[in-house]
């Protein structure tokens, strides 16, 4: 069955088999990811560029050479919306252009790209597509293209805020938590979390990084919907392709990880953020007070980088 | 200054507290830490009715301004019923009394009171009051009321503190006994000529700071009091007064040989007689001696057995252990039993390579301050059990007892589990050279400033002599991060002139390369980036390499372990490092937001100046959990366990 596409004035939905999706030229991006009963954002995904500084960050300095990113993680905007049926480009701003449209719109394939802009200094850029296709199935391909003058990033990803918190997560990849120059202890195998844990480090800082994953399942029961129908738990699943994503999920963004001198500092748990990553930095380990991260373990802010995942719900399984 | 050399009716003086070279008065000669029985039975049972524990609730009073302190508080007449109460052991600032306060390398009188070492920058003399009248100065006096147990009753008895946080006066029934320092190592003190079989009254007084605060600059939450356990002992007629086992392994790892000295008081100049026997973990009986023993009061007796076959070394993976029981007995029959579990084992440098049985040494090993969020470096034996258990899963062999001796009992569970131990002295003085970053010696002690050198080697001598016989104990260290100078050489060349089974090991080569050739067998650093370790061992290396601290796992850190472990394959001298550290310091407190149980850090108490989260560097959280990182810990020393 195709996707039926609804063009408002300002945003796209598409619809199928217990699914629809909002689009928006809006929020500049994806606003409503529904499926089986129950909704799946609480804001805009966006593209992610800071991790809430660690204990390493901050003694070498990176946190201070890379402060901007935090502006950029934190106000990054989107320019730029564009979108197609099979390929057809649908104008943008949406109205008047979708007054030629009747409300029985469909297609095979439908996309979505967004463009961001990054208030770095210079600005920096980064884009994210979305590809619909008929079983509801999202493919989506995150970009950020390499600019020089820029200092490295902590993280390069998309994050999304999902509306309630996660009842427990499953995944397939290593065990425990684990970064790029702390992986070889790590076990692969599927393994599942209860509840969104935040590892306990004194001073609260980015955590729960699952490096070389395959797939994630998140895992939710509760709604904000007031009319409150039978809450049940069902399952939104991030995949991969063949060179896997680094994922964290936790019910804080970094910006409230970075604002507790401690653990119970942090607020009460609300959300999911789950944020899947294209690139992280590596934690460092050599001193606490100066040495960087070996090289290798670095991201470097003028090249590109470029990762896709798929989501969709289990019965795509 | 050892009692003998005191006057009879030495009174205490608090001026002792600013004299660094007043640092043990009266106190009895350090010695091995062994058990004493009144029977085979007991020994088998590993309850001694020789030994009295005092540990439990004592009569307290914490005077803020030690001005005010009760100074009578001593004496057998006074009314304690004003005074508070205490358990023992427990720090002082855990209980209540005075603030917490954590801070790394400033000494933690930093912007409160100005301060320096006596007989530095060219001072001749000693600054009268610069503890003993100081205003960031405590006093916590001790009062425990108690009767001596049957099977102490009628003999010589013996006082031990196994920790003492900072400098303490010790009184029995009003008369003075004794003063200590060295806040971890134990301190014993002879209370016969006072003691009564009922209503004793022992008196503590004990001191925040003294001139061995210089000393004791670790990087730790700063403590005071009685915070490891107390007892009383009492020496049958016939007692071992110091055992020092001496196993040789020799190169065939099969053969090897025994030289033991034990020293014997003998009370009642009865005749009488020793008897030995060394079994194996089967019970076998390995060798046996008999002797009779002289009518004299002391009795210095050395045996050589050499020619010992078929002997099973001791190893991190094969920690087998001898026991050695000797037996003193007069004509009253069984005096005294010592049991001494003993390990064969060889540490060697042949060709600026260490080899253990003739292997090569390979230290997977951690860092590790006797820690609990409880009560802070008071910690049990239940902890130190999880600790052992946790270090042998995550293919820990090695542990350097950061920056000062532990607990006796921490040696035992290490000679068990073949947890290879770098004992480390009590001795830690970075504050007076280490400045904002910068390397500034210009009033470092113990540095070559002669006032301090008995001090700190009475600290090594200690160190020595408490754990001489553990088998466990491959290095001896001579402390952390205090430079180099005479004194430190001092204690090295005690070390070397002193014990041949063991290695001698100090951090401080680097920064003072004028001392390398006299303060350390090995290249030890801390920190070292990996192309530190690449120059030196590049470079005409004149000896093995050690990471005495490295992987500072602050945070979520530990990152890049891959590359250090990777020198073990690449250069036969590099042999491993201590993880910095075990586990976060931490303690739990009820939250004044919401009444839960939380953990908090430097800074957490009003404490200032800190140096805040330092304090957590943990591969475990403060509540001894594992951090994510010790999986990578668990791969790398499980992979890199025996190489080359």
């Amino acid at each position: 069955m195709a996707l039926k596409i609804i063009v408002g004035d300002v945003t796209i939905g598409v619809q199928g088999k217990d699914f629809s999706y909002i689009f928006s030229t809006q929020t500049g991006g994806m606003e409503s990811l529904y499926r089986e009963g129950k909704e799946w954002l609480y804001r805009t995904p966006k593209p992610a560029f800071w991790r809430a500084a660690t204990d390493n960050d901050k003694g070498n300095g990176f946190a201070y050479k890379s402060a901007m990113w935090m502006g950029a993680d934190a106000y990054v905007r989107c320019v730029k919306t564009e979108a197609w049926m099979d390929k057809n480009r649908i104008a943008v701003p949406l109205s008047p252009g979708n007054n030629s449209y009747s409300g029985r719109e469909y297609c095979d394939i439908f996309q979505a790209k967004f463009t961001y802009e990054a208030p770095t200094v210079p600005k920096a850029e980064a884009e994210i597509c979305y590809e619909v296709v008929e079983n509801g199935d999202i493919h989506v391909q995150v970009r950020y293209s390499g600019k020089r003058d820029l200092p490295e990033l902590p993280v390069f990803g998309m994050r999304f805020l999902m509306p309630t918190p996660a009842e427990r997560f499953c995944y397939e990849g290593l065990s425990g938590e684990t970064y790029p120059d702390r992986m070889a202890g790590g076990e692969p195998g599927v393994y599942e979390i209860k509840g969104l844990p935040v590892t306990p480090y004194l001073v609260p800082q980015d955590c729960g990084v699952h490096m070389q994953t395959k797939w994630v399942k998140v895992y939710r029961k509760l709604v904000l919907d007031n009319t409150r129908q039978p809450q049940k738990e069902t399952c939104l699943r991030f995949w991969s392709g063949e060179e896997g994503f680094a994922f964290s999920a936790l019910p804080y963004t970094p910006l409230e990880l970075e604002n507790a001198t401690h653990q119970e500092e942090l607020p009460p748990v609300r959300r999911t953020v789950l944020s899947i990553f294209g690139a992280v930095r590596g934690v460092g380990g050599i001193d606490s007070w100066g040495a960087d991260v070996e090289p290798q373990y670095h991201i470097p802010a003028d090249q590109d980088i470029e990762f896709s995942f798929w989501i969709g719900g289990k019965e795509s399984e | 200054m050892e009692g003998a050399t005191l006057k009879n009716e030495l009174k205490p003086d608090i001026r002792w507290l600013d004299d660094p070279e007043v640092f043990r008065v009266m106190q009895l000669p350090a010695h091995s830490d062994h058990k004493i029985y009144a029977s085979e039975q007991e020994a088998d049972e590993g309850k001694s009715s020789l030994v009295q524990s005092l540990d439990g609730t004592w009569k307290f009073c914490y005077s803020g301004d030690i001005k005010k302190r009760p100074k009578d508080f001593y004496k057998e007449d006074f009314d304690t019923s004003e005074f508070d109460e205490i358990t023992v052991p427990c720090h002082i600032e855990m209980a209540g009394y005075g603030r917490l306060h954590y801070i790394n390398t400033m000494y933690p009188w930093e912007g409160t009171v100005y301060r320096r070492p006596a007989y530095t920058l060219a001072s001749d003399k000693i600054e009268a009051g610069c503890f003993s009248e100081a205003a960031d100065n405590a006093a916590g006096s001790y009062v425990r009321r108690f009767d001596l147990a049957e099977g102490l009753r009628g003999k010589r008895v013996c006082i031990c503190f196994e920790g003492v946080e900072q400098a303490a006066y010790v009184w029995l029934n009003g008369q003075f006994v004794g003063y200590m320092e060295d806040s971890f190592t134990p301190s014993e003190f002879d209370l016969t000529p006072y003691i009564k079989d009922t209503d004793n009254v022992l008196a503590v007084e004990v001191f925040k700071r003294s001139t061995a605060a210089f000393l004791e600059d670790q990087d730790f939450f700063r403590f005071f009091g009685i915070f490891r356990s107390v007892s009383l002992y009492a020496k049958p007629e016939l007692h071992v007064e110091d055992l020092w086992v001496m196993p040789y392994l020799h190169e065939d790892n099969k053969s090897g040989s025994l030289d033991i000295r034990i020293k014997i008081s003998n009370r009642n100049l009865q005749a009488s007689s020793l008897h030995m026997t060394l079994t194996d973990q089967q019970g076998q009986t390995v060798g046996e001696r008999s002797v009779s023993l002289q009518n004299t009061e002391e009795n210095d007796i050395c045996f050589k057995k050499p020619g010992l076959e078929n002997i099973i070394p001791w190893e991190h993976h094969s920690p087998y252990l001898y026991r050695l029981q000797i037996v003193l007995s007069d004509e009253n029959g069984t005096a005294e039993v010592v049991p001494c579990e003993i390990g064969f084992r060889r540490i060697e440098i042949k060709d600026s390579i260490m080899f253990l049985n003739g292997k090569r040494l390979i230290i997977n090993g951690v860092n590790r301050h006797e820690w609990s969020a409880e009560s802070g470096r008071c910690i049990t034996e239940k902890e130190m059990e999880w600790d052992i258990a946790c270090m042998k899963k995550n293919h820990i062999n090695a542990v350097r007892t950061c920056h000062y001796p532990d607990q006796k009992l921490w040696y035992e569970l290490c000679d068990k589990a073949g947890i290879y131990v770098m004992s480390e002295t009590n001795l830690e003085s970075h504050g007076s050279w280490q400045k904002a970053g910068s390397i500034e010696p210009s009033w470092n002690v113990p540095g070559s400033v002669n006032e301090w050198k008995e001090a700190v080697l009475d600290r090594a001598r200690t160190n020595f002599e408490c754990f001489k016989n553990h088998p466990s104990v491959l290095f001896w260290s001579l402390g952390n991060e205090s430079y180099a100078g005479d004194v430190l050489a001092e204690m090295n060349r005690f070390f070397k002139e002193t014990d041949d089974l063991r290695l001698v090991h100090y951090e401080g080569v680097a920064n003072n390369r004028k001392y390398e050739d006299r303060i350390s067998d090995v290249e030890s650093r801390m920190y070292a980036y990996p192309e530190d370790v690449i120059e030196y061992l590049e470079n005409n290396p004149k000896k093995p390499y050690l990471l005495c601290e490295y992987m500072h796992d602050m945070g979520n850190s530990l990152g890049g372990m891959k590359t250090y472990m990777d020198f073990l394959d690449r250069y036969p001298m590099y042999q491993g490092g201590f993880i910095w550290d075990y586990i976060d310091q931490a303690l739990f407190v009820e939250d004044e937001v919401t009444g839960k149980k939380v953990l908090r850090y430097g800074g957490d108490f009003d404490d200032r100046p800190s140096d805040y989260e330092f304090s957590g560097n943990g591969i475990l959280f403060a509540d001894r959990t594992e951090k994510p990182a010790m999986q990578e810990v668990r791969y790398y020393y499980g992979t890199k366990d025996y190489c080359g």
